[in-house]
């Protein structure tokens, strides 16, 4: 570029032309690397749905892609294997965490962001306080008071039962606050519209607030789904026999269980990520941005 | 409607008036009070009684009150600890002497710089040498868990902000099939990580076969152990360091290549989405300025994109430190403490080893970790940060 200005006409010209061989220099590096990084992301998935669809014997041998199908794999993993009864509980279990999850962050947010009453803030600050604590932490007490040893609870114990992977994560502090942020933002004017014609908060927020609030409350949803589906710790923790085992614990217990089955394993990979793959594919666009503006895992 | 609302004031006296806001403040409550009992039972008493629990010899039923002496058992005595903590506290004195001491004076820069140095060198030692007295007279599973961590820490965050960082800029230009790019990088994140982590469980097995063995085959290296390998990746290239300078096992790296490839997505969202908000007419003027491409990066991008970066080395500190699914999957007998990190440890001392009292003390301790490294980079890599 330092080129002597004598006649600066050609310059221009030597410029423009190089800076579009640069162009177009740039603009291919860019998509090798762009494809170079898809095919890494990527391959882990094509692996993964290719191995579930071997030969025992082809999953020890250096082939990638199995001569015939087997789609039996998913029929023994689905019965033999027990993923449908995990599967089964995974589904079970999520439904009940998300059904609680909705009723308890809606009217909390709603409370918190709409509501006057006194120690407010002083509430939503510990509320707060309870998502920097690690889990580490909470997990050995959480442990005990399920089990009954801190003090009696319904049933005596609930180890092994549906209600210990259900009842602890039917409230989140996180949920609580997206909606509060929401909520807090709908115009003053509803409500004094709103109790003018006599209804109270709980009709306000069933008849106006919610049907305006799809959005916040899918995100909510979202998480709650991906976290109860995803949880592996706890189950680990709570379930010993099959009874409620979810299917993340279903998973790694096949691992050590069943011994080195990689077909079966592969297909039951498979199927603990089916829901998952739907929800992300249906919701693209909002679960994407549900989790940039706010970070899901830690 | 304000008629309404004037006609409608006069007849609410005091104590309707008082009734009303009586109601109100009930209502809150009860719409309160499913989510509080939750989250009291669940998320605030486990912390309280946690504490409670370290105090004892608590091994699945209560024992003996012992005080301070499960934590004794981490740090070997508190004299050590005491000298570590004065080493780290020296250690941030130097940094704020860099930024903030001797302003007034003329090379009060200069001078600040040289106090600092050595201030940070000297608590640098002090620091060294309390860790060394904590190691010998201390329980060393659990400090060599914090070094494991560490590792993890360094060798997945930077990577997963820097690459996250290309991807992001490389997708912000005018680019074919960008959504389905960012669909793909995105995926690895979304995917649970027991079921993504038992897939890189069969790519990198110890058998000739595998895929990890199959790469490294491509540039003419022999067959590795991977998961199961508990020698540093230096000290199989042929490096002879020992302590904490020989650096990860090869099992520690290859739970670090699956952190990498799980969270470089999520990081490259984030950029885009901060790189979304730098608005288009800073460039615009920086263009009719005569800035060139490199100095626009430098000048514009860089500063405006730092609360992002911060954000996301933050995130990513936090999480290699509370980091447990992906690493119980990927862990193996042979690869030994390698792969042990803390949050690893204290489960195991739980679950395990039925050691519930030491266990709570040991996350209450990674808990104060936790805590101060997000105030220590709060403080010295947020001071840095532009917030336009």
């Amino acid at each position: 570029m330092d080129s002597p200005v004598v006649n600066p006409q050609p310059v221009v010209k030597v410029t423009r032309a190089r800076r579009s061989r640069f162009y177009w220099l740039g603009r291919i590096l860019t998509y090798v690397i762009l494809i170079f990084g898809a095919i890494i992301f990527i391959f882990p998935f094509f692996w993964m749905i290719s191995s579930s669809l071997m030969t025992l014997g082809e999953t020890i041998t250096r082939v990638l892609v199995p001569k015939v199908p087997q789609w039996v794999n998913y029929v023994d993993a689905w019965n033999q294997a027990k993923f449908s009864k995990y599967f089964m509980n995974s589904v079970l279990i999520t439904l009940g965490t998300l059904a609680g999850l909705l009723i308890t962050s809606i009217l909390a947010g709603y409370a918190f962001g709409r509501i006057d009453f006194k120690g407010k803030n002083i509430l939503f600050g510990l509320f707060l306080a309870t998502m920097m604590i690690p889990e580490s932490v909470t997990l050995i007490p959480n442990y005990l008071l399920i089990r009954g040893s801190i003090f009696p609870i319904p049933g005596g114990t609930w180890l092994n039962k549906y209600w210990s992977l259900t009842v602890p994560f039917i409230a989140n502090a996180f949920s609580i606050f997206l909606l509060r942020q929401f909520f807090a933002q709908i115009p003053k004017e509803l409500w004094d519209a709103a109790r003018i014609d006599g209804a109270d908060h709980l009709r306000f927020l069933v008849q106006v607030v919610l049907p305006i609030s799809k959005a916040p409350i899918m995100t909510v949803l979202l998480f709650g789904f991906t976290g109860s589906w995803n949880a592996f710790q706890w189950p680990l923790l709570v379930t010993t026999n099959d009874t409620w085992r979810p299917i993340m614990v279903g998973l790694w217990s096949f691992v050590n269980e069943a011994g080195p089955q990689t077909h079966l394993l592969m297909a039951g990979a498979v199927i603990s990520l089916i829901p998952i793959l739907i929800i992300y594919f249906l919701t693209q666009k909002q679960f994407t941005q549900g989790i940039a503006t706010t970070g899901l895992k830690g | 409607m304000t008629e309404a609302v004037i006609s409608v004031k006069p007849k609410k006296t005091g104590t309707t008036l008082h009734k009303l806001r009586t109601r109100e403040q009930i209502t809150g409550y009860l719409f309160v009070l499913p989510a509080l009992i939750v989250i009291l039972v669940f998320g605030l008493f486990p912390i309280g009684y946690s504490i409670y629990m370290s105090l004892f010899n608590w091994r699945v039923t209560k024992g003996a009150y012992v005080g301070g002496k499960n934590y004794l058992l981490i740090f070997g005595n508190w004299t050590n600890l005491l000298i570590t903590l004065a080493g780290i506290a020296l250690i941030v004195g130097a940094f704020w002497i860099w930024n903030n001491a001797f302003k007034s004076l003329s090379k009060g820069q200069t001078i600040a710089k040289v106090v600092a140095a050595v201030i940070m060198i000297l608590g640098g030692v002090i620091f060294i040498t309390g860790w060394g007295y904590m190691y010998d007279s201390g329980n060393q599973n659990f400090l060599n868990s914090l070094i494991v961590t560490l590792y993890y820490a360094l060798g997945t965050v930077p990577a997963e902000v820097i690459l996250g960082m290309i991807l992001a800029f490389l997708l912000y230009q005018d680019i074919i099939g960008k959504d389905i790019f960012r669909m793909i990088y995105f995926l690895p994140y979304v995917t649970p990580s027991v079921t993504s982590a038992v897939v890189f469980q069969i790519i990198f097995s110890l058998r000739e076969t595998s895929i990890a063995n199959m790469i490294i085959g491509w540039f003419g290296i022999s067959p590795q152990k991977w998961r199961f390998e508990p020698k540093p990746l230096l000290n199989l290239l042929g490096l002879d360091l020992s302590g904490f300078l020989a650096g990860p096992s090869l099992a520690l790296i290859s739970i670090m290549i699956y952190g990498i490839w799980s969270f470089v997505g999520y990081n490259t969202v984030i950029f885009l989405a901060g790189l979304g908000n730098i608005p288009k007419e800073t460039y615009e003027a920086a263009e009719i300025d005569g800035a060139t491409r490199s100095q626009q990066f430098r000048f514009i991008t860089m500063p405006l994109l730092s609360p992002t970066t911060f954000y996301l080395v933050l995130i990513g500190f936090i999480g290699t430190f509370k980091a447990f699914n992906h690493i119980y999957v990927l862990r193996t007998p042979s690869a030994g403490d390698s792969v042990i990190t803390t949050s690893l440890l204290i489960f195991d001392n739980f679950y395990k080893a039925n050691q519930y009292g030491i266990a709570t003390a040991q996350a209450i301790v990674l808990f104060v970790v936790i805590l101060g490294l997000t105030l220590a980079q709060n403080k010295l890599i947020g001071e840095r940060v532009f917030y336009g």
